[in-house]
């Protein structure tokens, strides 16, 4: 009589169920295979005593049966096979075994494992090679750099590429948002995805691996593939719902012993309630807590006794600090993740339908981000050579009180600003959400003037801002493509693909009328369109024993275009709470050609052959070609080629007998890629300044165009060991690799004694070399329990060897502060600038007045953004039906300059910059009350510093405005942090229910719990009050640079994962 | 297929370099010439702090001589290169190759344009001292050298002197002449007038030159506030005066007056002192209305005196040249013994002009003339130099950038620097960081040929 035997195959290096996994009795041929989430269910004959499980890629495990009706196992990768599938360039699938280079495969359970909705942040700290600088604003920006930063001044993302679809990963903030000028971080479009439908996303690091998708492929490419139907009929559902409130270690601690004022006395110039004596008035226009010293028994006129409906309305009140710190102004984040997919297939084709539907609210009042994502992908077999596919993914983005960025801008303020760099202690924020709510009116904190109808002087009420003066964006998307492949022979087929990738995005900022400053709107629309045309033969043959081949040839077309209007009121706003463009109270002046109005096309033309010959599986030569030809580089240079070569020798073939070894790979590989320029960049043209009255003006470009220009190149070289240990329960991946980018097409800076900001050249050279290291380790496993590591390791070093003739070092950007990030002949790119110490024997020299004397120049090099090390690690604990799993994100070293900390310490904001001095003393007394700082360093001679600075804020009876901490009388140099961090990034524990219990629910499959948890601890950082990650936005501008920095979030949440 | 493509690259939204009217660029430059030298923006032009018509309110930093903050010098110097210079460079070549302009009027446009680039010149010379010249403006020179200050202010005079002769009657640059309406006459008083003043500025250096073009000047200069060189600002944005972006637009209470200025202004009953500033919104007990604070601190803005209404204006003039200023140059040339005449007639010239420029009445002038603090013969001062340099320092209050060079080519009145100051009073301003880094050779040869980079340099015409 046979018995039934159930159970779940699952995987011990993620804990997910197995599909299509062998289940046979030993010995015979009955058996089943495991569905789509692993489980089985086979009858066996009472003779059976054991069972075999065997997956291609998986060590085979045997487990006797006994007298058990459920039988769970888990399978480890059995890396001797490695035959498991890699998705590479242009969509070829290729075994691990044969790649001669390094490409690193993530799945996509491991990048939704902490239930992140960015499916690029998801990849933080997985992969070797990979810098990912989040941003902490809601929907932000992801700054990803593979292998460093290569092009001085073009773009350093990598691309994207969704199942063969090129995919614009563009940003749409301006320049200045970059430079932390202020602005909206509107976040970059690779988010446009559902992390749920991602099957898996391979890395290609190097330009070996890259070199087939020809002029853009030289800062790497990360290549996602999206799940495909299986056979039968499945349906997937995610819910899942996360909170998020700041980790305080991430925001400012406010002194509490000096209140609002830029000098430590009171205004008396009035008296408010009329009995004939001069009134103590704090000081309303000053944004700072540089004032007098707090006293309750003082009572004192504040802001609140000027603003209508406040309780407190016309009366002085006691001189306290405020009960609610603005830390008290962030709300809870939340939000809602919900995802269905259904899809199915035969031996004829497969569907796929899913939908994801993400609602985010930030920790700032009125902030939402709500992405809708549809897609659909079929491919149907019409005849037995013939296969057709297509796939669609619309998608629509909305935001709402996106966060403001950096200083702040016309149209934005940066609350972050003002409660880190101008505020005043005394203020309680509670105070002014209640005088918000009274009327809905501007009644803030920071008045010009105690008078009647006194508006804001440098701030406005912050709950006035968040909920008036917000902006509005949509992004709607669609991309996708259709292809066919015909199958001429066994050896042979041809696909033809033709690829869209559509957007359009429309953004409105409002600045609200009674604001500080000129109210507003302002309104972009962008449209971009990519389309690519391949033809790709593709063939396979074994050309003699032991001789395999495999090669393509094909040709892409790419044509792209996008373009932009951007328009704006012009001296404010008629009608309140009206935005329109005509509402606007002057004249509107035409949107300015070449920065408020662009049009640009370009073109790519590209034909490609590669080839893989391969000798018993052990070892492999990849040889690839591409000529490309660009419309954005002169006609005569605009065609050009470039090779790979890679060769991989899989060496523990030869060493079969050696037990202890399971696999053994060596490679090395040599690539160079071209790169076109920037659209536009050949032919001078004039800039169109807003016209004087009736008057047109025209002005020269600062940027000089190049009729000569040629591609820009990158060299790579790389060399790789891959090796596996005892049954693969250990190894590691180790690669070192060079990459030199050559002629780089540069506007380099220029003497402005020359007319010009900068030129467009070819010319100056950036190095990248570093080591890239992966390992795991299988410390323990069993039936029941499994512990898996994984970790990885990069050092990159980037230097810049060279720049324009005799040019040493070039500014990529300036920012407040007087710091500026830097391009230098010798250092690493981004090098931070601006005043420094000045050192008399390695020690910090001090003035006579107690104060550190100060750098002649603003040259000096006092920061270097660019980390030691990068590396995570990530454990992964599974017993029985239960998974833990978290990751620790690390970066070590790297420096980044603080404006928050310039100025706050300067307005005498932090509670360093109180509090009591090595004599006991306040340090905020006079110096002749004992009061003062004793700054380390060196007296002239050579001595310790003996002299305490003032931090009263009065020297010689004049009042010097700031403490002895800040930007008034410190270098730029006291400013840079070490930006390193140790992070808890990612921690989940997913409970699937077992068989048993399923088996009672008709027609569920699998229920999957798990709790989640992001960002939760800061284990290590340097820089104080603030996320040494918190990025402004993408590019190679403001790395290193930190101004009104948002909080981290720390994120818990649930989600159930159902399959039918 | 790409081949055909070559309009990939053709901005569809821009015009194409030598498509659009030369005059439209010297329009481009004098504005943008006018904004530098009058803006008090704290990122652009600090003269009005330098010279202390202005103390801060609550961000001293700028008054205290922090110049490497917010690169004030690189905002100066890009802006009279790329705006002004760059922009009249351009305007020659188009001018020249206009198939649509009749000789005379050519010439007449190029000779403006050359006149407005003369007087650039000598603003960055006075400026910074040695600065890139004749490799200057010359993208094939992207580097180029710093020539001598003596020199180049040789070469201008030169070049300032063959232009006077190609300012000819008839038609010039029309409506697209900003600041003088195509008044060809007018242009040629303005260059006569720029000769008289750089006759004075090397004075000190060379006696002989400076008195032989003064004489070449005799009667050609600006004679009435008819005569005034300005730009009369536009009533909207962009294009209005940048003292009413900083004193109004930006909604910011930046600047008030200083205790030095405010202060002589009211003991001698300045009839421009409520023009030139508002009376204080809250004075403290016992201060004045009128009421200046102290230079270099933080002072709170409504204790003291700031701007005033007429300064507040969007369609405020900016002047490049006022007949006041001509008139105490006169007065100076005169007590040099350049030029025939009563150093007193020139004086009172001068000081009428002023008020008179500022809304006042010829009454108001007599009466303030008629003080003996005033009156050219009792006004307290050593010499000439400082009778007339603190009457003229007074009259070029919305002229801060001649105030600057005046102040330092006359010393007067005497200013002391601030406690808190970073550095002594600046003499010239550092060059730029970006030449530093960019233009490193040549940089270092200028910086030790001029003495040091350092704000304490004299400049080759500050001789005392």
């Amino acid at each position: 009589q046979n018995r039934n035997i159930t159970g779940r195959v699952t995987d011990t290096a993620t804990g997910q169920g197995l599909p299509g996994v062998t289940v046979l009795v030993k010995g015979t041929s009955i058996g089943a295979s495991t569905s789509a989430d692993g489980s089985y269910s086979l009858s066996v004959p009472a003779t059976a005593t054991t069972l075999t499980y065997s997956f291609i890629g998986y060590t085979s495990v045997e487990r006797p049966i006994g007298t058990a009706s459920s039988i769970d196992v888990g399978m480890g990768t059995d890396a001797k096979q490695l035959s498991e599938v890699v998705v590479t360039a242009l969509g070829v699938e290729r075994t691990r075994n044969s790649l001669a280079y390094s490409a690193t495969q993530v799945e996509g359970q491991s990048i939704t494992v902490a239930r992140n909705p960015n499916p690029i942040n998801g990849l933080s700290g997985k992969v070797a090679g990979v810098n990912i600088r989040q941003s902490n604003t809601l929907g932000g920006s992801t700054n990803v750099t593979i292998r460093g930063t290569k092009s001085l001044f073009n773009s350093n993302q990598p691309l994207y590429v969704i199942d063969g679809v090129p995919i614009s990963n563009s940003n749409t903030n301006t320049a200045g948002q970059q430079t932390g000028g202020g602005g909206y971080d509107y976040g970059n479009a690779a988010s446009d995805l559902n992390p749920d439908d991602i099957a898996t996303t391979t890395i290609l690091k190097g330009a070996a691996a890259t070199a087939l998708y020809g002029e853009r492929a030289s800062n790497g490419v990360i290549l996602i593939t999206t799940k495909k139907g299986r056979k039968g009929l499945g349906v997937t559902i995610n819910a899942g719902i996360t909170g998020g409130r700041i980790d305080k270690s991430t925001f400012i601690k406010y002194q509490k012993e000096y209140g609002g004022g830029y000098y430590p006395t009171f205004t008396r110039t009035r008296d408010f309630d009329g009995d004939g004596v001069i009134d103590p008035l704090v000081r309303l226009t000053h944004d700072a807590s540089f004032g007098p010293r707090f006293d309750p028994s003082l009572q004192v006129y504040q802001w609140t006794a000027f603003t209508p409906g406040n309780p407190n309305f016309g009366k002085a009140t006691p001189w306290v600090a405020a009960e609610n710190d603005p830390s008290k102004f962030f709300k809870t984040a939340s939000t809602l993740n919900n995802s269905i997919t259904i899809d199915g297939g035969n031996d004829n084709g497969y569907f796929k339908l899913g939908y994801n539907s993400v609602r985010d609210k930030g920790i700032l009042p009125n902030s939402e981000v709500n992405k809708n994502i549809v897609n659909f992908a079929g491919s149907l077999n019409l005849t037995p050579r013939l296969t057709t596919s297509a796939s669609v993914n619309f998608s629509q983005v909305k935001g709402q009180g996106r966060y403001a960025t950096g200083y702040s801008g016309a149209y934005s303020e940066n609350l972050m600003t003002n409660f880190r760099q101008w505020w005043q202690t005394n203020v309680d924020i509670k105070e002014l959400e209640d005088a918000y709510n009274y009327q809905q009116l501007n009644a803030t904190w920071n008045l010009s003037s105690p008078t009647a109808g006194a508006t804001g002087q440098y701030w406005n009420n912050p709950y006035f801002s968040r909920n008036q003066s917000y902006e509005t964006d949509s992004r709607y998307r669609t991309f996708g493509n259709v292809a066919a492949t015909y199958k001429f022979a066994d050896w042979f087929n041809v696909l033809g693909r033709v690829t869209l990738d559509s957007y359009d995005e429309f953004q409105e900022e409002r600045y609200a009328v009674t604001s500080v400053g000129v109210p507003g709107y302002s309104r972009y629309n962008r449209v971009g369109r990519e389309a690519n045309f391949d033809l790709i033969g593709n063939f396979s043959a074994n050309i003699t024993e032991g001789v395999s081949f495999k090669g393509l040839a094909g040709a892409n077309i790419r044509r792209e275009s996008f373009g932009f209007v951007r328009s704006t009121t012009n001296g404010g706003l008629v009608v309140p709470g009206l935005y329109s463009l005509s509402n606007s109270l002057e004249p509107i002046t035409p949107p300015a050609p070449g920065i408020d109005e662009v049009e640009t096309k370009r073109g790519v033309d590209g034909i490609f052959a590669s080839g893989t010959f391969g000798y018993r599986d052990m070892l492999f030569l990849d040889l690839t070609a591409r000529r490309d030809k660009s419309t954005t580089l002169p006609n005569k240079n605009n065609a050009f080629i470039y090779p790979s070569v890679a060769t991989g020798f899989v060496f523990s073939e030869l060493l079969k007998d050696v037990s202890w070894l399971s696999y053994g790979k060596a490679r090395v590989n040599y690539a160079e890629v071209g790169q076109g320029a920037t659209p536009q960049s050949v032919f001078d043209v004039y800039d169109k300044p807003t016209a004087f009255g009736s008057i047109p003006l025209f002005s020269v470009a600062g940027t000089k165009n190049n009729e000569e220009l040629k591609p820009e190149r990158t060299k790579s070289g790389e060399a790789g060991v891959e090796m596996a240990f005892l049954q693969s329960r250990l190894g590691f991946d180790v690669t070192v690799y060079q990459q030199n980018t050559v002629d780089q097409i540069i506007p380099v800076n220029v003497s402005r004694a020359s007319g010009y900001n900068s030129r467009y050249v070819n010319s100056g050279e950036v190095r990248n070399r570093g080591i890239e290291l992966t390992a795991f380790a299988s410390p323990f496993r069993s039936d029941n329990f499994t512990w898996t590591i994984n970790a990885n390791w990069t050092r990159n070093r980037n230097e810049v060897l060279s720049l324009y003739e005799g040019v040493p070092s070039i500014q990529i950007a300036s920012y407040q502060g007087g710091v500026s990030s830097n391009a230098t002949v010798g250092k690493p790119f981004g090098m931070l600038r601006g005043t420094n110490y000045t050192y008399l024997n390695g020690q910090r020299l001090v003035g006579t007045n107690g104060r550190y004397v100060e750098s002649a120049t603003a040259n000096e090099e006092i920061g270097n953004p660019n980390p030691d090390w990068t590396g995570g690690v990530a454990n992964t604990f599974n017993y029985k039906g239960i998974s833990l799993y978290f990751l620790v994100d690390i970066r070590h070293g790297g420096d980044v300059f603080s404006l928050d900390r310039a100025y706050g310490l300067d307005t005498g904001l932090p509670d360093e910059t109180a509090g009591l001095n090595e004599l006991g003393n306040p340090s905020r007394d006079p110096i002749s009350q004992g009061g003062g700082v004793l700054l380390s360093g060196v007296q002239a001679d050579g001595s310790p510093n003996t002299v305490r600075a003032d931090n009263s804020g009065i020297v010689d009876g004049e009042f010097t405005g700031a403490t002895a901490y800040g930007t008034t009388f410190n270098p730029a140099a006291a400013f840079v942090y070490d930006a390193s961090f140790v992070k808890l990034r990612e921690v989940a524990i997913t409970y699937s229910l077992p068989k048993i219990l399923l088996s009672k629910i008709n027609g569920v499959k699998g229920v999957d719990l798990s709790l989640v948890g992001r960002n939760l601890w800061i284990i290590n950082k340097n820089l104080p009050d603030a996320d040494p990650e918190d990025a402004l936005s993408v590019g190679n501008a403001g790395q290193g640079y930190s101004t009104g920095a948002y909080p981290a979030v720390r994120t818990i949440g649930a989600n159930i994962r159902l399959s039918f | 297929c790409i081949d055909s493509l070559e309009d990939y690259n053709i901005d569809p939204k821009r015009a194409t370099v030598g498509t659009a009217p030369g005059a439209t660029f010297v329009a481009n430059a004098e504005r943008n010439l006018v904004r530098t030298i009058n803006s008090a923006n704290v990122n652009l032009n600090p003269f009005r702090f330098y010279v202390q018509y202005w103390a801060a309110t609550d961000y001293p930093q700028e008054s205290r001589y922090d110049i490497n903050t917010r690169d004030i010098n690189g905002g100066y110097w890009n802006a009279l290169y790329r705006d002004v210079l760059r922009d009249l460079r351009e305007a020659k070549t188009n001018i020249a190759a206009d198939k649509l302009l009749t000789e005379p009027v050519k010439a007449n446009q190029i000779a403006c344009a050359e006149v407005l680039e003369i007087y650039t010149w000598a603003v960055l010379v006075e400026t910074f001292g040695d600065v890139p010249y004749t490799q200057a403006l010359n993208i094939n020179s992207a580097l180029p050298v710093y020539d001598s200050q003596a020199a180049i202010y040789a070469d201008l005079i030169t070049r300032l002197d063959a232009v006077i002769g190609q300012l000819k009657p008839g038609a010039g640059l029309g409506d697209y002449d900003l600041i003088n309406g195509g008044d060809m006459a007018l242009w040629l008083k303005f260059a006569n007038s720029l000769k008289l003043r750089m006759a004075l500025t090397i004075a000190d250096v060379d006696d002989a030159k400076a008195r032989t073009m003064v004489a070449s000047t005799v009667g050609k200069v600006l004679a009435s506030n008819d005569d005034i060189v300005d730009l009369a600002f536009d009533a909207t944005f962009p294009n209005t005066n940048p003292l009413y972006e900083d004193l109004v637009r930006s909604g910011r209470n930046d600047f008030v007056g200083t205790s030095l200025f405010v202060d002589q202004l009211r003991t001698k009953e300045d009839p421009r002192l409520d023009d030139y500033f508002n009376p204080a919104d809250s004075p403290a007990a016992g201060a004045p209305d009128f009421v200046g604070g102290e230079y270099g601190a933080s002072n709170p803005y409504d204790e003291y005196s700031p701007a005033g209404d007429k300064l507040r204006q969007q369609t405020l003039p900016g002047v490049v040249m006022s007949y006041a200023q001509v008139e105490f140059m006169l007065a100076e040339a005169v007590a040099r013994g350049y030029i025939a005449g009563t150093v007193t007639e020139h004086y009172n010239a001068g000081i009428t002009a002023s008020i008179l420029e500022w809304g006042g009445t010829q009454a108001e002038a007599t009466a303030y003339l008629a003080q003996p603090s005033v009156a050219y013969a009792t006004a307290p001062g050593a010499d000439y130099r400082e009778k007339i340099g603190n009457q003229k320092w007074i009259a070029l209050y919305n002229q801060p950038t001649e105030a600057y060079k005046e102040w330092r080519r006359l010393d007067t009145p005497r200013l002391t620097k601030p406690a808190t100051a970073n550095s002594e009073i600046p003499l010239r301003l550092p060059y730029p960081v970006a030449e530093q880094n960019v233009n490193t050779a040549n940089y270092n040869a200028a910086s030790s040929a001029i003495g040091g980079d350092v704000v304490t340099t004299k400049l080759f015409w500050d001789k005392r």
